[in-house]
């Protein structure tokens, strides 16, 4: 009896994974923190200057074949802002900017995916400093010769939509308020 | 008057360009202490981003004046002792000197800062360094001991032009005024 019973949990066993390979959802990967990159850019005075987030996190499923089951979920670390100033730092992890204290992670998440151009659309939303939007993300999907993959991708943000910029701060002819976030992400199977 | 210096005075255009550049140095010291006087925040920005399109302002003109210098030659100075001519011709070149060192440090300390300068919003510069906040707090400093000694360099230059006018009464003062008496061209 022994062996049957082994059997059929085997063929449960098959079956369930084929199920889960079949189209339950498209593949995990995993990010490469110290090979990824999460940039912005915005303009002071006039002039562009671009600083970067140390600390981020991507649970990403995603397959070309499979848009329908592809999953985006990122979580930045606001606190980890950094632009190579360390006043203008503070200011931007502080109250009126970011308020790391009280909103540390800034989430992106999106699972509707369709084609676009030479590329792929993520229409997600976006939920930073308390305020969630609709924001569209396009990116490319490479997939490497390691068997691993290369994302990069990027989109333009207002600022103020969100909060960032408060009080004296929401005036935009200094500080601008578009903000481009890119981003160059290094996966693994 | 001429364009261009004569024997007698100096030419319209490099009176300008001096004229225009005392204004413009003069609106640098009170916008720096100004920005200097402010908490971090929005005005502040504004007034250091008003100092960086002055001083590259400032920058083009002293080229220029360098350059104008170098091409058409100053009235000669009026009869005076070789030590004297020696000092003239030495805070002549330390001012041109300064007026060009003093927007080139500012605008790298703001590169090593990651504060890209623009010229009044209209132009944005390249950076000329990487960012490092260890060579930003270096230039600062030497930014400020240029802005001393360009300080005491122009107080060296007034009390002359003010010795010369109103004790040796030598009218070389009158040769960078529009209006000058001596000499007409």
């Amino acid at each position: 009896m022994g062996r049957r019973r082994k059997g059929l949990t085997l063929a449960i066993g098959a079956l369930a994974w084929l199920a889960a390979e079949a189209g339950v959802a498209a593949p995990g990967w995993t990010l490469q923190p110290s090979a990824s990159e999460l940039r912005f850019a915005a303009t002071q005075a006039g002039a562009r200057f671009e600083g970067r987030f140390a600390g981020f996190e991507a649970e990403i499923r995603f397959d070309e074949r499979d848009l329908a089951s592809s999953r985006f979920a990122v979580t930045v670390r606001t606190g980890t802002a950094e632009t190579g100033e360390a006043r203008r730092d503070g200011i931007l992890r502080g109250r009126d900017f970011f308020w790391s204290e009280r909103y540390p992670d800034a989430v992106f998440e999106a699972v509707d995916f369709s084609v676009s151009g030479e590329g792929y659309l993520a229409q997600g939303t976006l939920t930073l400093r308390g305020v969630a939007r609709p924001v569209p993300v396009r990116f490319t999907f490479e997939r490497l010769a390691d068997g691993g993959a290369r994302l990069t991708g990027s989109t333009t943000l207002s600022r103020l939509e969100f909060g960032v910029g408060q009080g004296e701060w929401t005036s935009t002819e200094w500080i601008g308020d578009a903000v481009e976030v890119s981003f160059d992400l290094r996966l693994s199977r | 008057m001429a364009w261009t210096n004569s024997m007698q005075r100096y030419g319209s255009i490099p009176q300008l360009l001096h004229w225009l550049v005392v204004l413009l140095l003069a609106t640098q010291f009170v916008l720096a202490s100004l920005a200097d006087d402010l908490p971090d925040g929005i005005e502040k920005l504004a007034m250091l981003a008003r100092h960086k399109s002055v001083g590259i302002t400032i920058l083009g003109l002293a080229v220029l004046r360098v350059a104008w210098r170098l091409l058409d030659r100053p009235p000669p100075l009026p009869p005076m002792p070789a030590w004297q001519r020696g000092v003239a011709t030495l805070t002549h070149w330390g001012l041109y000197a300064l007026l060009i060192a003093m927007p080139l440090t500012g605008w790298t300390m703001s590169s090593a800062a990651n504060y890209p300068v623009s010229w009044f919003g209209l132009v944005q510069l390249p950076d000329l360094v990487g960012t490092s906040e260890d060579l930003h707090e270096t230039l600062e400093e030497i930014h400020e001991a240029l802005a001393s000694s360009l300080l005491a360099l122009v107080a060296l230059h007034v009390l002359a032009a003010l010795k010369h006018q109103f004790v040796d009464r030598d009218g070389l003062l009158s040769r960078m005024l529009p209006w000058g008496a001596a000499g007409r061209d």
